[in-house]
Order: C-alpha cells, then structure tokens, then sequence
C-alpha cells in the first residue's frame, strides 16, 4: 500500500462522481481529437488538391511576379525542370504559362486567362482534370485544342468542337489572335476558374505572345507534403545563380487558402480551449468536493505523521491519475471517432453544394478526417496537465488543514 | 527527565470575538510506561490537553515538553515526524481510513515512515495475532464492529512503536463488555510491552482501569492520584 493505491483508491469513493468527471474529460478529449483530425484531414485535401491545380507544394516564380502576377515577367527554365526533377521527394514538375485574354465566339466574348500546361504531366496532377474523358484532353503541346471552364463554355455559347478565336497582346505589343476548338470541359466548381478557364498546350500559348521557351510559373509537386523540408534548401542551392527566379512555399503562393485554414485552426483552438477550461472547472470542482468531503479525515491523517506536503502530494497523484484514465480513454475514443470519420467521413451533400469555396480551393462536401498522431498526444498531454493545474487549489487547501481543527469537523 | 512535561500550559481559542479559557496554567509530568487516565468531565480541557501533548495544537502560554525537547521550538515539518514516530493515536470514532483494508489500515503509519512492504506487513501480522485481528486483515472498516475498528486502530497506534499513546476518548462509542475487553488489552500492552498510555475519558470503567488518574475541572488541575 502506498500513496498510489490510496490515490486510486480514493478516486473510486465517490464512483459515480469520479465517472462523470471522468466521462466529461473522456469526450471533451474525444471530441476534440476527432474534429481536430476533421479539420486535419480536410484541409489536407484542400492544400492538396490546392497545390495540385495551383502553385504546387513549392513553386518558382520571376522575381516581383508573386505580386504583380504580370505576364512579362516569365522566365526561361533550360534544364531547371530536369534538374528539380532528379531531387529526392519531387514528384513531378509542372510548367505553366498564364496570359490574360479575350475570346471570341459567333456570338459572344469573354476575358480569359489562357493557361498553358504539358498536357502529360499536368493530366496526372491537376485534380480539375480527373473526371475530364482521356479523349477530352489535350493531345499536343502545340495543338489548337482548348479546355474551357463549364461556366466560359456557357457564356461563350460554345460547344464541343467548335472553334473560337483567343485575341491577346504580343510581347512586342501588337494585337495577336489564334484559332481553337473546344476539345474538353471542366467544371472546377470555383466560378472564377469556371468562367476564365482555358487550358491549352505550352508550346501554342508561348509562341502566340512570342515566349517561346519562357514559362510563368515552375510548380513542384513533392511526395508528400514533409519532402519540404528537405527540398526546399536543396531548390534553394539551383536557384543560387539564377538572380532572376526564386522559389515559394504553397503557403507564400496562395496566401488565400493558407489564411483561410489558419483562420479556422484559431476558432478551433479557441473552442478547444474554452471546452478544456469547462472540463478544467469540473475536475477542480470534483478535487475540491473530495478534500472537503474528508476535511475529517485528511486531519487523522495529519495527525498520525503525514505532512502536509504528503497530503498535498495524495491530491495531486489523485488528479495525475484521473488524467491519465482521462488520457488513455479519451484517445482510445478520440482513435475511434477518428477511424470512423477516416473511414465514412460526414456527408455534407444534404447541406451545401457541391462546389462549395473555401479559400479559393473546392471544399470536398463529403469531409473526410486524416490520423495526427503526433497533435492527438499533444492534446491529451495537455488535459493531464490541466488535471495536475486543477489540483493546485485542492492540494493548497488540503495542506492547510489543521489536524486539531479537522478532527473536531463532522 | 520526564517522557512528557507541560509547564504551567494555557490553551485559549476564539470564537468570534469572545475568547474561551480550555486550559488554563495547567502543569503534569509523566513517566515512560505510565497508564494514566485524564478525567473530567466534557469541556473541562481534557482532549485539549492530548492535542498539546500530541503536538496537533500549541498552546497559547507555557511549554510543552516530549523527551527533552520544547515542542514550541520545533519547526512544523518536524512536528509531523515526532507525531509520526512517538505518538500513537486512538481515537473515539476510531478514524480508519475507509478505503483502505484492516490491515492497510494498521500499516499505514508504517507506510508513512517508509517501512519495507514485506517488513511492515509482517509486523501487522503480529500485531493482528495479538489483538485477536486474526482474518480480518482484508476487512473494510464498515465491514468491522465498532470493538474490531478501535483494535484495528490500537494496531496502527502500536505499530510504529511510539513513545506514547494517546488515546482520546477510546471507549465512548463502545458498550460496555467490548470496552472492558479493550481497556484489558491496553493494560497487557501497558504491562507486557511498558507501552505508555495517556487517556482522556469520562468513563468510570476507563478511569477505574488507570493506574494514575488525573482529574480536571473547567481546564484546572482538580487532583493527581496513583492508584496502586
């Protein structure tokens, strides 16, 4: 018999006090685990599929064009797509051209951001392109097939196989204009991309404006989202001599989605925070009804030889040992609730669209959670700590008890 | 030198804003292995004079002496050491922890002082054997008899084997067969074992057993008796 065994046994006085407390530490542990692993696993997604169809995991720009996002402000990649791809946790590399436009149909036209892509590597990447038909998609780099976003297709009153004429400014200034035929569409579910989308071959959109060789944006798609760690310094070290080029984080590129999700983290954190304080005020409210409870008997015990710091010591082992149930049982919980959303998800077709936007990336209505591990005994560490906080008062309390005074309570 | 002294002790508590005089100028020395009964009857100083002998309390004027030493002057963290190492406590509602077993009950003390598992539970076993405790080591306190409980805490008084036993009150909660069993066994431990008991008590069955019968009045030393 020890301490230990006195705690625990002291824990199970009152059962049905301790087993509400301990419920209410188990599902607040719960709860927040799986809905941080909600958020975890959606945002996930949506950097995914952000960086898939956007900047990629990292990504290299000319100078000033971040900002500027001025057409002019390309760049030759000679044999830096080779180079990137030969690094260690680089998955593909993808470059694109953007230039602002009009397009013309018989009956209509629409200002458009004509983007040039090499159709291989960007089918296998670009999330808007997977339910896009094979035979819909570009053949060439230099074709005159054109993807159009679902919403341009409409406004232009388009339809599959006919032609159209995209008018944009050369480099030397004069107007210039080229002939394309509606060979695929997609439907983003963002209307910005919908109504401005138009894909074609790399090749056919530099030589339009007269930048041949010359690309906007390098995109890095990385193995996983971890590699950038590793990548990063060694894309720094290529770009050394090249003045004329840096590289970015997702995070730098698309600072809509990125503030987005960091926006939503800190309400999340701050409900967590509010939830934990709640259960916080229930098990120091547990602790203390305990030490009144055995005013008594806390003063025998002063008197047969405890100290008051071993007493202070019993409460405290008392709340480290609730926490740790809570611990073991909310994450045992919290694992479960997690499998589960990992597994099914929630179905949120009933209650928004189906192209709902957030930050700028398509938000997946089936919400679908991801394990993080590493967060999920962060948290649970901290609900031990906050039963350890919440013993300090009882602890305090139970230490000043007088042995003679205690004695002569009932 | 005397096991116990009080020298010329007052104890004053407040209530509210009147002061109440428990004991007053009050001087007693006892000897090691004495059996001496403090009687009087309620609210005439008597646990107020254990809980200063047993350093649960100081008291407002004079001195109170154990084994030499002014327990005024020792620091609060040391006083919980003397309690636990030379005193022993009964008390009336017997005080066992009710979570615990008989046996836990009786080795906590022992725990307290860092005894070995083995060792303690071995010297329980003892005491149990010799108290009549026998099979009852696994026993909650509710699942004991009001006699059973008060042996279980003659156990854990006499386990650590302390100078001094103070026992306030023991038999109050007792009929009267099961106290005239106990107070038998603390005279066989008094007698076989030179155990020292100080008693607080109202009980003619208590104060006829003490060999050394101190009577007090409204706090005030009334008459000290040896009875031979």
């Amino acid at each position: 018999m020890d301490l230990l065994n006195l705690a625990w046994k002291n824990l199970w006085r009152n059962r049905r006090r301790t087993l509400i407390t301990l419920s209410a530490l188990c599902f607040s542990l719960m709860l927040i685990q799986g809905s941080h692993n909600l958020s975890h696993g959606v945002y996930s997604s949506m950097i995914d599929s952000g960086v898939r169809a956007g900047s990629g995991h990292l990504v290299v720009y000319q100078q000033d064009y971040l900002a500027t996002r001025d057409e002019k402000l390309s760049f030759a990649p000679r044999d830096l797509s080779a180079e990137i791809g030969r690094i260690a946790g680089v998955q593909s590399v993808l470059p694109r051209i953007y230039l602002p436009g009009l397009a013309q149909s018989s009956r209509e036209s629409r200002g458009i951001l004509l983007t040039g892509v090499d159709p291989v590597v960007e089918k296998a990447v670009n999330p808007f392109l997977k339910r896009l038909p094979a035979d819909e998609w570009l053949s060439s780099d230099d074709g005159r097939e054109a993807i159009l976003g679902s919403l341009l297709l409409k406004e232009l009153k388009l339809k599959l196989g006919n032609k159209f004429v995209v008018t944009m400014q050369h480099r030397s200034g004069e107007l210039v204009s080229e002939m394309f035929r509606v060979h695929g569409v997609v439907q983003t579910g963002i209307k910005g991309i919908d109504k401005t989308l138009l894909m074609v071959g790399r090749e056919r959109a530099a030589a339009l404006v007269g930048m041949d060789g010359e690309i906007h944006e390098l995109a890095l798609m990385l193995t996983d989202q971890t590699a950038d760690n590793s990548v990063r310094p060694q894309l720094n070290a290529l770009l050394q001599g090249r003045s004329d080029i840096r590289g970015y984080s997702w995070e730098e590129a698309m600072p809509n989605l990125y503030n987005a999700i960091r926006l939503d983290y800190a309400s999340s954190n701050f409900i967590f925070i509010i939830m934990l304080l709640i259960v916080t005020i229930g098990v120091i409210n547990t602790l203390l009804m305990s030490v009144m409870e055995r005013f008594r008997e806390f003063g025998v015990i002063l008197a047969v030889g405890a100290s008051a710091m071993r007493l202070r010591l019993l409460i405290i082992i008392e709340a480290l040992l609730l926490g740790l149930v809570s611990m073991v049982f909310g994450t045992l919980l919290g694992s479960l609730l997690t499998w589960y959303l990992v597994a099914k998800g929630i179905d949120m077709r009933n209650f928004v669209s189906e192209s709902l936007e957030f930050g700028g990336v398509v938000f997946d209505p089936i919400m679908r959670a991801a394990w993080d591990p590493l967060w999920m005994v962060k948290i649970s560490f901290y609900l031990l700590l906050l039963a350890l906080l919440a013993a300090i008062y009882p602890s305090i309390k139970a230490g000043k008890i007088s042995p003679a005074a205690a004695m002569r309570h009932y | 030198m005397a096991l116990i002294e009080l020298k010329t002790v007052s104890k004053i508590y407040t209530l509210g804003s009147q002061e109440v005089i428990a004991v007053k100028d009050f001087s007693l020395q006892l000897e090691k292995g004495e059996f001496c009964v403090l009687a009087g009857p309620s609210g005439s100083g008597k646990t107020t004079l254990l809980n200063l002998i047993g350093c649960l309390d100081q008291p407002s004027a004079g001195e109170v002496w154990l084994e030499g030493r002014n327990v005024a002057t020792v620091p609060a963290k040391e006083l919980a050491a003397i309690r636990l190492n030379k005193i022993g406590f009964i008390f009336q509602s017997y005080n066992l922890i009710p979570v615990l077993t008989a046996a836990e009950n009786a080795e906590f003390t022992l725990m307290l002082q860092g005894m070995d598992k083995k060792v303690r539970r071995e010297k329980v076993r003892r005491w149990f054997v010799d108290l009549g405790l026998e099979g009852l080591e696994e026993r909650k306190p509710s699942d004991l008899s009001g006699g059973q409980q008060q042996r279980v805490a003659i156990a854990r008084a006499m386990a650590s084997d302390p100078a001094v036993i103070l026992a306030d009150e023991p038999t109050a909660n007792l009929d009267s067969q099961t106290s005239e069993e106990l107070l038998a066994v603390m005279q066989r431990l008094n007698e076989e074992r030179g155990a020292t008991f100080v008693f607080s008590s109202h009980d003619p069955l208590v104060i006829a057993h003490g060999k050394r019968v101190v009577r007090l009045v409204d706090g005030h030393l009334e008459s000290d008796q040896c009875v031979s």
